[in-house]
């Protein structure tokens, strides 16, 4: 019956209003699809709780023209994603790219960061992200941070449990100019945060926050929310308050339905406005699809110009006849 | 009341559900030009509408099909229709039943629990017994269900068309009269699978119409009526606003179209004022 639920619903609303309906099955979510695009509504987004029941997010009317919706920095090819590595010594439960300590390294190596970073500055791309696993597992992690900084503004995406020792004096050989730091805490206190991602994560995570601090890094802060948990949000912001971080750099995302996750919002290339990311295996549309062959650009990963004209290419159709919304997932 | 050349136009309409607002702030930006510049101004129900419309507060009103046809009785027929969507030039009742029931024709509707929507829904109560009365039934022993739920917007909001089909769910009634429109939304059924299915399906009727009284000067409506005719699906910032109002393109008026209601009108005893 969602589909009454919506013709009564919609029918009140203003155009670009959202609403949750409840879905009952897959089959029922394919109606939604289908009634959104019949009637000139938005299929947002989905939220999958278990394998075919959750909620879909609704909104009354078409998507604007992207160039009104999406500001300069996100659109298509403004971001550069790279996945140095996708070993960590985490095994958190909702990795999107299923990392752990046992997963198979697949490094990009700083032969061909330096290669893409060369030709994704000339192409137009206006910031790196280094990602993984986790990136401060990597012996020259600290060189390949120099060579993205050198071109284009860079953030490096960590746990934060690693600055002792060699880590530390990687960390401190980075530079504090056009660089910054993405540290993820999950909840204000340890309990929710250990429990995705490890006894005694927490903890260390915070001593890790400061420690980039002390040393005049920009930090930025991301916290990844399940469903199920009590996000607490008004605490999370009060830690991050507390520990000076403002809150333009505090990153507030669900979990998505990728990698290891067995619940999120479930992503398709279709419901994301893509950043293109490079990983040793491919370029993929979107980070949080780095596994996902249906978000797989292309397996050649140089040269990376004609992968970013592509992306580009394929945004600019999939908007002009959208028949789901696409929305920002929000990484970073 | 006349018109002065060169002053902006004002629109009449009904605030049905709160997106009528971004839909004509939609349709000012697209007349915002010298010949063709106008404003808006939304009403609580069509008696107003009509009453504005006399009065000469508006130079035109976006009337539903009963509201055409009251300006018309209330004004001995002075007024000018001026355009309408290509959906209201097509426009039926559709009568549809619980899926299984392979119930066909006015014949198996006579014998049964009919819903209807809105007392003043023309496509949704009072067509519906004018074409089954057409057709031979005999409307004053039919069972009837109505719901007025959105009294005085001549079912615009489709709300009680949608409790006529909760009726039909629930089996408190066998049949409900809902407009195509509804009909289209839910896919014609596919949208419900194993809910529903079509009865019977009336003749196409005229639904809604600009309206200006006939002492409009054609100077001033006539270029903005040849602007609103132009209006083209294939420009993303005209398909905006046809598909939020619910059409492809506008087209001249039909007024055969408005035959059966007029018919209806006198032999349900409507009242022509309100």
């Amino acid at each position: 019956m969602v589909i009454m639920a919506l013709m009564r619903t919609l029918e009140q609303m203003t155009e670009g209003d959202t609403a949750e309906f409840a879905v009952s099955s897959a089959s029922e979510l394919e109606l939604v699809r289908r009634w959104c695009d019949k009637t000139g509504n938005t299929l947002v987004s989905t939220l999958m709780v278990e394998q075919d029941t959750g909620h879909v997010t609704v909104g009354r009317g078409r998507p604007r023209n992207p160039g009104s919706m999406i500001p300069p920095n996100r659109m298509p090819g403004a971001r550069l994603w790279l996945y140095t590595n996708f070993h960590c010594n985490l095994a958190c439960d909702y990795c999107c790219v299923a990392s752990s300590p046992k997963t198979d390294p697949r490094l990009l190596g700083i032969d061909n960061i330096q290669a893409l970073v060369t030709e994704a500055a000339d192409w137009g791309v206006q910031e790196l992200y280094l990602t993984g696993g986790e990136p401060f597992l990597l012996p020259d992690i600290d060189v390949i941070v120099r060579a993205c900084v050198d071109r284009l503004p860079t953030t490096l995406l960590t746990n934060g449990m690693l600055f002792r020792g060699q880590g530390l004096r990687k960390l401190q050989a980075m530079p504090r100019q056009g660089f910054a730091l993405q540290i993820s805490v999950d909840s204000p206190t340890a309990e929710v945060h250990d429990s995705h991602r490890g006894a005694g994560s927490w903890k260390r995570a915070l001593a890790g926050i400061r420690v980039a601090l002390d040393e005049g890094f920009t930090v930025r802060v991301a916290a990844t929310i399940s469903a199920h948990d009590d996000p607490a949000l008004d605490d999370l912001h009060t830690l991050f308050d507390g520990l000076g971080i403002p809150r333009a750099d505090q990153v507030i995302r669900p979990i998505a339905l990728q990698g290891v996750a067995e619940e999120g919002v479930a992503i398709t290339r279709e419901s994301m406005i893509p950043e293109v990311t490079v990983t040793a295996e491919g370029i993929y549309w979107h980070p949080v699809a780095a596994l996902d062959d249906q978000a797989l650009v292309s397996r050649q990963i140089l040269p990376l110009a004609p992968a970013l004209d592509r992306v580009s290419e394929l945004f600019t159709e999939q908007w002009s006849s959208v028949t789901s919304a696409t929305s920002m997932f929000a990484c970073a | 009341m006349s018109k002065l050349i060169g002053a902006p136009l004002l629109i009449g309409a009904v605030a049905y559900t709160p997106n009528v607002v971004p839909i004509w702030e939609g349709i000012r930006e697209y007349f915002d030009e010298p010949d063709t510049a106008m404003d808006f101004v939304l009403f609580s129900n069509y008696g107003r509408l009509v009453d504005a419309l006399q009065a000469g507060m508006i130079d035109i009103a976006w009337n539903t099909n009963l509201a055409y046809a009251r300006s018309v009785l209330q004004t001995d027929g002075h007024v000018r229709a001026l355009a309408m969507r290509d959906t209201d030039a097509n426009f039926s009742t559709v009568f549809v039943g619980a899926a299984g029931s392979g119930w066909s024709g006015p014949e198996d509707i006579a014998t049964r629990r009919l819903a209807l929507g809105s007392a003043d829904s023309a496509h949704a109560a009072i067509l519906p017994l004018h074409y089954l009365r057409a057709a031979g039934v005999d409307v004053d022993q039919l069972h009837l269900q109505r719901f007025n739920s959105d009294i005085g917007k001549h079912g615009d909001t489709g709300r009680s068309e949608l409790d006529a089909i909760d009726a039909v769910l629930a089996g408190d009634a066998d049949v409900a009269a809902i407009g195509i429109t509804v009909w289209e939304n839910i896919g014609r059924g596919d949208l419900m699978p194993g809910m529903l299915e079509p009865v019977w399906q009336t003749e196409t009727y005229s639904h809604c119409m600009f309206t200006a009284l006939d002492t409009l000067p054609e100077a001033v409506y006539a270029p903005w009526v040849a602007k609103l005719l132009a209006m083209d699906w294939n420009v993303p910032a005209h398909r905006r606003i046809l598909e939020l109002e619910g059409l492809t393109r506008w087209v001249g008026p039909h007024l055969e179209g408005y035959e059966g209601l007029f018919q209806a009108i006198k032999e349900q005893g409507v009242d022509s004022r309100w």
